[in-house]
């Protein structure tokens, strides 16, 4: 796979994330993870490498919400994620943020269709639009058997449909966190391929984190996330300083 | 794709344990249901066997034995009324009805109810469903017999058929090949042969399992007796009938009333004078009846309470199915929640699957209950000809049907907040 351009894609209005004074400290672990300032424009693409444990799947939980921060903000296509409470912050969630999981996470007994339409029923795209969504999306990554069960899929089409549920509801940003955890060199490289085109074709800023050095040729920008181990800080370059995680004395 | 399309969905990639539980909460539903419905039936078994009488005079110890004697048949009543009370009760009021019985006498322990033809014309034994005959006619002569419904189909009696009776309620010799019965006093008189001259239709009532002759036959047997207890041998005929003979167990009285399916109001004031006559018991048979149901209430309520506890069971066993499967529902869970699902919307999710559980469950529950109660009905009509068979009432299965699915959402509750408090962090952790 060829590697990325070096510039940024920039998006229309406000970017796609935006991180300022973010800290979380995770009490009983001693964990510390601290991001001064980061920002991703619509439609860029990063790889964010770390090893195991440095912080980098709570910093996705940070982006998407699904935990807060201990103070700083994080803001998605603008939107102050953690301003957003409840249902509120649910709802923007699953209308601005898609993810990719490791293990795809696709709900078992659900079709491939099923799978990405369950996407469009909890954000509040028009139910008129659902089908027709769906089927494109899958289409496009090349899934045929849209009425077979998510488990009975190959692992790659199982990430395909993993992609098309992220990219359903038209997301400003994609996080992936490890997508290629699972697979062969060769078949991650088709991963990643699959993955950023799928989400420049949707317009939608990409956030890989992971763990393999051999992905970061593919991304023109590339950060680490080190010192993943206690009682060292990790830096990670942002774009107003470093990211670190890190176990705190 | 619904919110209904993931519970239902959810409830498939657990089709085991889902169907079992399922299974568990229709079987729970099912029971109560039958209980329900058998008690129903008794009740109405027992309404109907009351017929259009009003009043019921006995000698009998109390007006439920009375009843229980007189029209249910439970044992042959012990103090006769002669017929000087006979006709004072007779000439007491314009009676309606004035219908005299005397039970005592048996056929392979069926009862005997040696009545008047009027039995067949003026009571009935269901208010408002008057005798019809299957074949044949009530009796006009004597020791012409009248069999019930129950009767023809246990013993094979058809019309022409002779049969004798046992004085008491012991088996004769031609039913059961024994020569006395469980009555130490019971004997068959082979002397004088009945014959059947009439097949009741079934009438749901414990008039199905009788046999109806006129009082004189019975006269006669009694003055047999009376003439063998003084060491005569010899035919006896109506010409040799006393008073002695000339008694019944009970009369069967109605009042006028233009309304027949109300109490008319001289009923009070007619069953008050004839109780102040302490020679004889007075029943309002209706209320005896609703008198016997308040005390055995206890022991249906009983019934009731252990069906109950069973459904309760049930609505535990969905909880434990549920707490069970919580570690691949946190996944579930998790993902719904990265997808957009609020914590409110988690929740009711799986409160839904509970309660779609017990919603499946009751449905099936009165789906079996009904088929199990149909084939009943049917095969207690086609073997037994007994017409009052349990059946299925719709408010009952209606009120189980919520009340099950009701435990099955309080069952939901438990889980439903396990998962409403689910970690999304840990329910994402890759499996293995």
């Amino acid at each position: 796979m060829a590697a990325s351009t070096t510039s940024p894609a920039p998006g229309t209005g406000a970017p796609a994330l935006e991180i300022a004074g973010l800290h979380f400290r995770y009490g009983d672990r001693g964990f510390e993870l601290k991001v001064p300032s980061f920002t991703l424009a619509r439609g860029e693409e990063m790889l964010l490498v770390g090893q195991s444990g440095c912080g980098k799947s709570t910093l996705l939980q940070l982006i998407a919400g699904l935990i807060d921060p201990t103070s700083g903000t994080v803001r998605v296509a603008g939107q102050d994620m953690h301003a957003l409470r409840g249902a509120a912050r649910d709802r923007f969630r699953g209308r601005s943020v898609g993810m990719v999981f490791q293990t795809f996470n696709l709900l078992h007994g659900f079709s491939a269709r099923e799978n990405v339409l369950v996407a469009l029923l909890m954000s509040d795209t028009p139910r008129s639009e659902w089908s027709a969504r769906a089927d494109a999306l899958l289409a496009s990554l090349g899934i045929e058997r849209v009425d077979a069960l998510a488990e009975e899929l190959s692992v790659g089409q199982q990430q395909r449909v993993a992609v098309a549920r992220a990219l359903a509801c038209r997301p400003a940003l994609v996080l992936a966190d490890e997508p290629t955890a699972s697979l062969d060199p060769e078949n991650a490289a088709n991963a990643v391929r699959v993955l950023r085109d799928a989400c420049r074709a949707q317009g939608a800023a990409l956030l890989v984190v992971s763990h393999d050095p051999s992905l970061e040729p593919h991304f023109a920008r590339r950060e680490r996330l080190a010192g993943a181990a206690p009682r060292q800080h990790a830096g990670l370059a942002g774009d107003g300083g470093p990211i670190h995680g890190a176990h705190a004395p | 794709m619904s919110d209904l399309t993931i519970v239902l969905r959810s409830l498939r990639t657990r089709m085991f344990s889902t169907t079992v539980v399922v299974l568990l909460v229709a079987i729970s539903a099912g029971l109560l249901l039958a209980i329900l419905s058998l008690r129903t039936a008794g009740e109405r078994a027992f309404e109907r066997g009351t017929g259009n009488a009003h009043l019921l005079v006995s000698r009998d110890g109390s007006p439920l034995v009375s009843v229980l004697n007189g029209l249910f048949y439970a044992n042959p009543p012990k103090a006769p009324l002669d017929q000087a009370k006979v006709a004072e009760l007779r000439a007491a009021f314009p009676w309606a009805m004035f219908v005299p019985t005397a039970v005592g006498d048996s056929y392979r322990s069926f009862p005997v109810v040696a009545t008047v033809p009027e039995f067949f014309s003026v009571f009935q034994p269901v208010l408002g469903e008057p005798w019809r005959f299957t074949e044949g006619r009530a009796f006009e002569r004597n020791f012409e017999i009248v069999i019930g419904d129950g009767v023809a189909r246990e013993t094979g009696l058809r019309l022409g058929a002779e049969l004798v009776l046992t004085h008491g309620s012991g088996k004769s010799r031609e039913g059961a090949g024994g020569n006395d019965g469980d009555d130490g006093h019971a004997h068959v008189h082979e002397e004088y042969k009945y014959t059947v001259v009439g097949i009741l239709a079934p009438t749901g009532s414990p008039h199905d399992r009788a046999l109806f002759s006129d009082l004189e036959s019975t006269w006669i047997l009694h003055a047999f007796d009376r003439f063998e207890r003084a060491g005569t041998h010899r035919d006896v005929t109506v010409a040799d009938l006393t008073d002695e003979d000339r008694v019944v167990t009970g009369v069967l009285l109605r009042l006028p009333s233009r309304d027949p399916s109300s109490a008319p109001p001289a009923l009070v004031s007619q069953y008050d004078r004839l109780r102040r006559d302490g020679s004889v018991t007075v029943a309002i048979p209706s209320n005896e009846v609703q008198r016997l149901f308040s005390i055995v209430k206890s022991v249906d309520v009983l019934f009731l309470a252990m069906a109950a506890a069973t459904l309760v069971s049930s609505a535990v066993a969905i909880l434990l199915s549920m707490v069970n499967s919580m570690s691949e529902r946190r996944r579930q869970v998790a993902i719904l929640r990265v997808l957009g699902a609020s914590q409110a919307r988690i929740f009711w999710l799986v409160l839904t699957e509970s309660t779609v559980v017990g919603l499946v469950g009751a449905a099936t529950g009165v789906v079996i209950c009904a088929a199990v109660l149909f084939v009943a009905t049917r095969w207690l009509l086609g073997a037994h000809g007994i017409v009052i068979a349990p059946e299925l009432d719709a408010r009952s299965a209606v009120l189980v049907a919520m009340g099950t699915t009701l435990l099955a959402a309080i069952a939901g509750i438990v889980p439903s907040v396990l998962a409403y408090r689910t970690t999304v962090a840990r329910g994402l952790r890759p499996i293995g």
